[in-house]
């Protein structure tokens, strides 16, 4: 535990500042439910806005929580693919399923992380993890 | 600037991103909620100037639970230049002397240079920046475009070519800006508008309420190691 936490600590107190260094393949998280054996359509799980006017521009200054919450689970997706921890598994069930409207947890939960990459003039799209199902009532949100 | 005025404005400009930061943080999931409301008033201790020497500390253990929490910082860069500014603003508060409290505060302005320098050097390394092609990746697959329409800007190569070469001119000449308090201070303004720029088009908030906490001490180091010109 100590040592975990000075490996999480000592890139803050001495960063790389390697920002955008490169442009790497960038993850899409999507996720679908399963009921007995039928399953939902591949769902992105989340839809960012066509525009936005210039007054909810200025408010995201202050007020960006659900887009933050976003840019972590793309850090999840990211850490998931280069180590799978069941901590980033948990993250995202956590954060999909409390994205999920739907009242009923009978279901199963299942995501897969997409990673969309230029090739020459194309993007490419592959499928880089499926989670395992997991019970939508036994997810902590 | 003094050390003492550096500090202040330090600790008033920490203070309002966290209470920021935390309180966006709150629609969050209990197990998170609660440890990140917790901030909130010993934000606003630090805002008051009592015992901020001993807020710095309490912020600092609670930014490091935080770390425990998310594996790693839930806001990439933002929260590790937090942990940065409190870190180092909890050695100057219990530095045994002065020399030790200026090292602590020079760290943090050397570490905010390099933020610059260094994200500027492995740009200009790169060729898909010199020639404009990692710029129009991010708005065309990354995951920080804000809206749709943003991905647009992909399409327009003149555009992104020239933002990427300003964005590295900016950042690789940074240090330069410590040849005088003048030019620092429209250094700071540019790179103010940087992050502004990046907070509205990419959302990357936090980062521009928490870079300019860090820049008091780059004010301060200036002045106290570059001689005034006469």
């Amino acid at each position: 535990m100590v040592r975990r936490t000075i490996e999480l600590f000592l890139p803050a107190l001495i960063p790389s500042w390697r920002f955008f260094k490169s442009v790497e393949a960038s993850p899409r998280i999507e996720y679908r439910i399963l009921q007995g054996s039928s399953h939902s359509e591949w769902t992105s799980s989340f839809e960012r806005p066509v525009s936005l006017t210039p007054l909810q521009f200025a408010q995201r200054l202050l007020w960006n929580s659900d887009w933050n919450n976003h840019l972590f689970m793309v850090s999840c997706a990211e850490r998931l693919t280069e180590h799978v921890t069941q901590h980033s598994i948990d993250e995202l069930n956590t954060r999909i399923s409390r994205r999920i409207n739907d009242a009923d947890l009978s279901g199963l939960l299942q995501f897969r992380l997409l990673f969309l990459s230029r090739h020459g003039h194309q993007l490419v799209k592959e499928i880089e993890y499926e989670s395992q199902p997991v019970a939508l009532a036994d997810i902590v949100k | 600037m003094t050390l003492d005025i550096a500090i202040r404005w330090t600790e008033v400009l920490l203070a309002f991103a966290i209470f920021q930061q935390s309180v966006e943080h709150l629609p969050a999931i209990r197990s998170e909620r609660n440890l990140v409301a917790m901030r909130i008033p010993i934000a606003l201790v630090l805002l008051s100037g009592f015992a901020s020497s001993y807020a710095v500390w309490i912020l600092t253990g609670m930014s490091v639970l935080l770390l425990r929490r998310f594996d790693g910082p839930y806001n990439g860069g933002a929260d590790k230049m937090s942990l940065l500014i409190l870190t180092c603003l909890s050695l100057v508060h219990h530095a045994p002397s002065l020399f030790w409290a200026e090292m602590a505060m020079a760290y943090l302005a050397i570490q905010v240079v390099l933020s610059y320098f260094v994200s500027g050097w492995v740009k200009l390394q790169n060729p898909d920046w010199r020639n404009g092609t990692a710029l129009r990746d991010v708005f065309g697959f990354s995951a920080y475009p804000v809206t749709e329409n943003l991905r647009r800007l992909s399409d327009a190569p003149r555009l992104t070519f020239t933002a990427s070469w300003a964005v590295i001119a900016l950042e690789v000449a940074f240090p330069l800006a410590l040849s005088s308090s003048v030019v620092l201070l429209a250094a700071l303004a540019t790179t103010a508008l940087f992050h502004l720029a990046n907070a509205i088009v990419f959302g990357l908030n936090r980062f521009f309420w928490i870079w300019l906490a860090a820049y008091p001490s780059l004010i301060w180091f200036q002045m106290r190691v570059v001689p005034p010109t006469l």
